[in-house]
């Protein structure tokens, strides 16, 4: 069976592979990951207790403090950082953490990542092509 | 990309690396959101001083840090100036620059603040050190383009005056601040600052807790990506209570511009507001929306405290007046530690007035700069804590053991002076 992919706009290149992790609620800037482990701290969001390390990220979109965008950076900084980045939509905090964090970063799909994509699928991010490949669908 | 011929040789490097590095940033930025040309930035709120994000760099070396976590390079950048057409203000920084020693830091961290702050200085960042610029010089006009590290000043500047930001993140006001420009993109463009979600409020809105409440509520239900516009049922909010309505919006929520219909000056009308199109989303907020943040912020019941903050966003001085008011003559119970946060000149204000004698004779800790969220902060061992800002409460929750109340001014200051907080 072929697998399926998502077609976007790469905005940062590379290509990277890693376990989705899919929130429609985003994460919040300030006291949302705690950049010395990678661990989401925010209360009741459905990642609490969950790392981003090299997961990838599959966000609606930034909110809470300006400061969004630093602790991915601070994460990536101490090897703790998330793999690729996928926006559906891009707005200015989710645009400088793609920037800062420089990791393979897609946006603007033809398809809607949401509901193709499931916290745990095993997927390949190709910024240059701007692509998402399903590799491996969660059971 | 559409370049002007300035930003071609900026961009080839023709004045310095520093330059040079900035706009390479900022196009990047704008080929991500997707932006086709730059504008020109005037006013940049920058987050300057020893910050705890840094500590990643795991290095005391300001230029190095500087160099990977202001501007993504591991080759040494020197920032040693900003663009000589943006005036540029600091944001809070990791401590209270003067009264450091009553927020237990050690000398050792208090010298490298100051160091890392000379360096801003020299650079030419004047050092306000506040969450709330636009009461100390940093009044963006209509149309003007500012970056700000501080997301409830974002909100003030675009939705008050009609001033053009976003909430970016802390690079990027670095990189806008030393080559004056940001992508010309969403809110910079006046044809996409229309509201999008309507709010009719259904929930008291007098007080100033009311319209923390009423912030913090409307951020929970406002998507990503959307405009609310306040249409009707609040009584006419005056700017101490926006600033904290803001802030606790911004906390639950992402907007950069609200709407308030008949007070800012986009949204004299309801139509006007939404530019011709049908809302989105209409949605109301009740009495039991308000319940739901109440049982989020507070913990339940009553209990002794040992730890308050108030001043976040940092007092006016209306409410260093009120605060004074309230303790002149009283002393605060022994086992509770009361800071009270605002920005320095401010706090100069409050000297002149006998505000600051009248806080501090009555044995509280009144501070500038900081706060506890940003300075991460909290006296040690604290086994129960009170703020009267649902966006301080809201994030040292995920990091305390301590139980956490919330409440108005006066009940933490009434429990400021009682050691005990009588529940809601």
């Amino acid at each position: 069976m072929k697998n399926i992919v998502l077609h976007g706009r790469g905005v940062i290149g590379g290509i990277a592979e890693g376990i989705a992790m899919v929130s429609r609620e985003t994460i919040q800037g300030w006291s949302g990951v705690d950049d010395r482990t990678g661990i989401v701290i925010e209360q009741g969001h459905p990642f609490e207790g969950m790392s981003i390390k090299d997961a990838v990220l599959v966000l609606s979109g930034g909110k809470g403090s300006n400061g969004w965008s630093c602790h991915f950076h601070a994460a990536r900084v101490g090897g703790i950082g998330p793999a690729a980045l996928i926006f559906p939509k891009m707005d200015s905090r989710t645009g400088v953490a793609a920037v800062v964090t420089g990791v393979p970063t897609v946006t603007d799909f033809e398809e809607d990542p949401f509901s193709l994509l499931n916290t745990g699928d095993l997927v390949r991010v190709d910024g240059d092509k701007g692509t998402v490949e399903i590799i491996n669908k969660k059971e | 990309m559409k370049l002007t011929d300035a930003e071609k040789r900026m961009l080839d490097g023709e004045q310095g690396l520093l330059k040079q590095k900035a706009i390479e940033k900022v196009v990047q930025y704008a080929n991500v959101l997707g932006a086709e040309e730059l504008c020109k930035v005037t006013k940049a709120h920058l987050f300057c001083g020893s910050h705890p994000y840094l500590r990643a760099m795991n290095s005391d070396d300001f230029d190095e840090v500087v160099s990977e976590m202001h501007f993504c390079s591991s080759r040494k950048i020197i920032f040693d100036r900003v663009d000589h057409e943006c005036y540029c203000q600091s944001d809070v920084g990791p401590m209270c620059p003067m009264n450091w020693q009553k927020m237990r830091v050690s000398e050792e961290e208090h010298a490298r603040n100051m160091g890392y702050l000379k360096r801003y200085l020299d650079a030419g960042v004047q050092l306000v050190g506040t969450c709330i610029p636009y009461l100390t010089g940093f009044i963006p006009l209509m149309g003007e383009h500012y970056v700000s590290s501080e997301s409830h000043a974002v909100l003030m500047m675009n939705s008050l005056w009609g001033a053009c930001g976003h909430a970016d993140g802390l690079e990027a006001g670095f990189w806008s601040a030393v080559c004056g420009r940001t992508p010309l993109w969403g809110l910079h463009k006046m044809d996409n600052r229309k509201g999008t979600h309507v709010f009719h409020i259904e929930c008291p809105t007098e007080t100033l807790l009311d319209w923390d409440l009423l912030g913090y509520t409307i951020g929970r239900k406002t998507p990503t990506h959307s405009v609310p516009v306040l249409a009707s049922g609040f009584q006419r909010p005056d700017i101490v209570k926006l600033k904290s309505a803001f802030a606790s919006m911004a906390t639950t929520g992402g907007p950069e511009m609200c709407h308030i219909v008949g007070i800012t000056p986009e949204a004299r009308t309801l139509k006007e507001t939404l530019g011709g199109n049908a809302a989105v989303e209409i949605i109301g907020i009740t009495m039991d929306d308000i319940a739901e943040s109440i049982d989020m912020l507070c913990e339940k019941g009553s209990g002794t405290l040992d730890f308050i903050s108030l001043g976040c966003p940092h007092y006016t001085i209306d409410q260093l007046a009120q605060v004074a008011n309230f303790l002149k003559g009283k002393k605060i119970h022994p086992e509770v530690e009361l800071q009270v946060w605002t920005a320095s000149p401010i706090r100069e204000t409050a000297d002149r007035c006998g505000y600051t004698k009248s806080i501090e004779d009555s044995g509280a800790n009144f501070l500038t700069s900081s706060c506890p969220l940003t300075s991460e902060k909290v006296p040690p061992g604290s086994r129960a804590m009170a703020f009267d800002s649902a966006k301080q409460a809201h994030y040292i929750k995920p990091g305390t053991s301590a139980k956490v109340f919330y409440g108005s001014m006066e009940d933490c200051l009434a429990s400021a002076l009682s050691g005990y907080w009588e529940g809601r």
